[in-house]
Formats: structure tokens, C-alpha cells, sequence
């Protein structure tokens, strides 16, 4: 005979905190950066989707609430307000956390492999085919 | 003989691509907390903090200088940080190095409470209220732990609790270096 694992009650209660949880979360990923340029504000936008949380696994700035997150936008806004241009910006963090902070990499021989990867796969996998249609070929013209 | 030569081809290429993968596995797919630090050789990066105990001292990176220093990054709202503590009681009962400590994005009382409590086996504390100075030493979170040389250059970062273990195998040879002058 199945058994609820909760009553009603509960339910509605568990309902009720997790609604609380993700309005909570909600509440907290509002910015209150203000700018006064329209132009400085999409600057903004543009590096924090550029720069990856250093401590979160695929998630960049604008996305992830962490205080490491939080931090590294406050150093942003502060350095836009200063008239830092964004290749500043974008060093500053780099000499810091490396390349790992930007979410497009600059080519270097130590991610060689990571850009020339998908030519290389696909490279093999035309030769495969290649190799596999020719023989299959041969065989039906028999 | 036929089906032979077909079965090393295809074995061939089953090989060729687990070798790719697995050069991929290790060459993209790293441990992120196995990522260097930029730092790595180069000098501390220039700061002025207060210290934790005494707010009234500045402390800079010239304060490196001279000794071979551990610099552990800590913090009363790190959980890692409580499992990590007894291993600097234990090293402060023989230790040959200067530990200092970073005290990272946390409050004073809630920092002294971590000491009063766990003990304070640090010679001296940077207290990093707001995280700015982790950023400069380009830390993720707590715990850290930095070996600085007497010239004060970073030889080395290790993210997450040092053991031990992890003393004896990564930094014990790496100190031993340092000291025949790296």
C-alpha cells in the first residue's frame, strides 16, 4: 500500500520554504550599479559576461552571486568609473587569476590543443569516414 | 588475413582516440584547484593592511622579507578552516618558518573569536576585511596556503587544507630548495 512520504500539511509547508529560498536568491541577484552612461553601463554588461568566476564552474561574472563574484564586479564598476579602458580591466583580472578568467581565451601555445582540438577531431573523423566509404564502396562494386 | 588487418585498423583507431581524450582529460579537464597561481615566482603582490591583533600596525609585503614565510589564508566562516587549524598547532610546536596569517572577508569579532577558540599559532595576521588583498594575491576562497621566500617571491600556492601529508610531500621539498637558495 503506498504511504505519502508527507501530509498535506507539510507539503504546503515545504512549498512555502522553497518558494521562500528562490525569492531570496532572486532578491539577491539584482545589481545596484548606477551609471550615468548608457555606453559605461553596456561596457559593464560586456566584461562581466566576459570574466568567469574564478571559484564557480562555468559561470561568469554576471551569472554567479558568489562574494568572489561580487567582489571582482565591484573592482569592474570601480575601474569603468575611474576611465580604465577594458583591455585594462581585463589585464588587471588576468594578472591575477590568469587566463582562466576569460571566457574566450587568447590563443597561446599552452591552449593550443583546446583551439586546434575540434579541427584535429574533425580532421580524423573525415578520414574515417573517408576511408570507410571507399572501402564499403569497393565491396558493392563487387 | 583480410579481417585481420581490419580488426588492427579499427583497433588502431579505437587506441588513437582514447589517447586523444585522455590528452584532453589532463591537458583541459584539470582539478581547478590545481590551477598555478600567477604569482608563482615572482614577487608578492604590494599591499597595505592592517594587522589583526594590532590595528594600529600597517603590515606590507616588505614584512616577507628575511624569512621564508607560510602565509595561510583563513577565515571564521571557512569550515575547511577548522579542519585545517590543528595542523598549524602541530607545526608551530617545531616549526622553522614564519606562518603568517591572512585573515580573508571577515568581521574582527568574528575573527578573534576563530582565535580564542582554535588558538592563534600565527606570528602575525593581515586582516583583509573586504577580500581585496586575496584578489591581489589572486586567491579563490579559504583555505589558501602561499610559500613566500626570503626575497619575498611566491614559490608556491596550495588550494584547499594542508595536511600533513600534503606538508610533507609538496612543501617539505619545496622549503628544502628554497633554503640550498632554489
Amino acid at each position: 500500500m503506498f504511504k505519502p512520504l508527507f501530509t498535506t500539511n507539510t507539503s504546503k509547508l515545504i512549498v512555502i520554504i522553497l518558494f521562500g529560498l528562490f525569492s531570496s536568491s532572486a532578491i539577491a541577484t539584482i545589481d545596484t550599479y548606477e551609471f550615468n552612461d548608457p555606453k559605461l553601463e553596456a561596457r559593464f554588461q560586456k566584461l562581466i559576461y566576459e570574466l568567469r568566476c574564478p571559484k564557480c564552474q562555468n559561470q561568469n561574472l554576471a551569472d554567479s552571486n558568489s562574494e568572489l563574484s561580487m567582489d571582482l564586479k565591484n573592482i569592474v564598476y570601480e575601474k569603468l568609473i575611474k576611465g580604465e579602458s577594458d583591455q585594462q580591466i581585463l589585464d588587471f583580472m588576468k594578472q591575477r587569476y590568469g587566463e582562466f578568467i576569460l571566457f574566450n581565451p587568447e590563443m597561446s601555445q599552452s591552449n593550443a590543443l583546446l583551439w586546434g582540438g575540434p579541427i584535429i577531431f574533425l580532421v580524423v573523423a573525415i578520414g574515417v569516414f573517408l576511408r570507410w566509404y571507399s572501402n564499403n564502396r569497393v565491396i558493392d562494386n563487387e | 588475413m583480410d579481417n585481420n588487418s581490419n580488426l588492427i585498423k579499427n583497433s588502431i583507431i579505437i587506441l588513437s582516440f582514447f589517447v586523444i581524450v585522455t590528452a584532453f582529460y589532463f591537458l583541459i579537464g584539470q582539478d581547478k584547484t590545481k590551477l598555478p597561481s600567477q604569482l608563482i615566482d615572482r614577487p608578492a603582490p604590494t599591499f597595505k593592511v592592517q594587522d589583526l591583533l594590532e590595528s594600529e600596525l600597517i603590515r606590507s609585503e616588505a614584512d616577507f622579507k628575511g624569512n621564508i614565510t607560510l602565509l595561510n589564508v583563513w577565515a571564521s566562516w571557512c569550515p575547511s578552516c577548522y579542519v585545517e587549524h590543528p595542523f598549524w598547532k602541530d607545526y608551530a610546536k617545531n616549526k622553522d618558518l614564519t606562518l603568517v596569517g591572512l585573515n580573508y572577508r571577515d568581521t574582527k569579532p568574528k575573527a578573534m573569536k576563530f582565535l580564542r577558540e582554535q588558538g592563534n599559532f600565527f606570528e602575525w595576521n593581515l586582516f583583509d576585511e573586504n577580500g581585496r588583498l586575496g584578489i591581489e594575491f589572486g586567491i579563490y576562497g579559504a583555505p589558501e596556503t602561499f610559500l613566500i621566500d626570503r626575497d619575498g617571491k611566491v614559490r608556491y600556492r596550495h588550494v584547499g587544507v594542508v595536511s600533513p601529508e600534503v606538508y610533507q610531500d609538496i612543501f617539505l621539498p619545496l622549503v628544502e630548495k628554497i633554503k640550498k637558495g632554489f
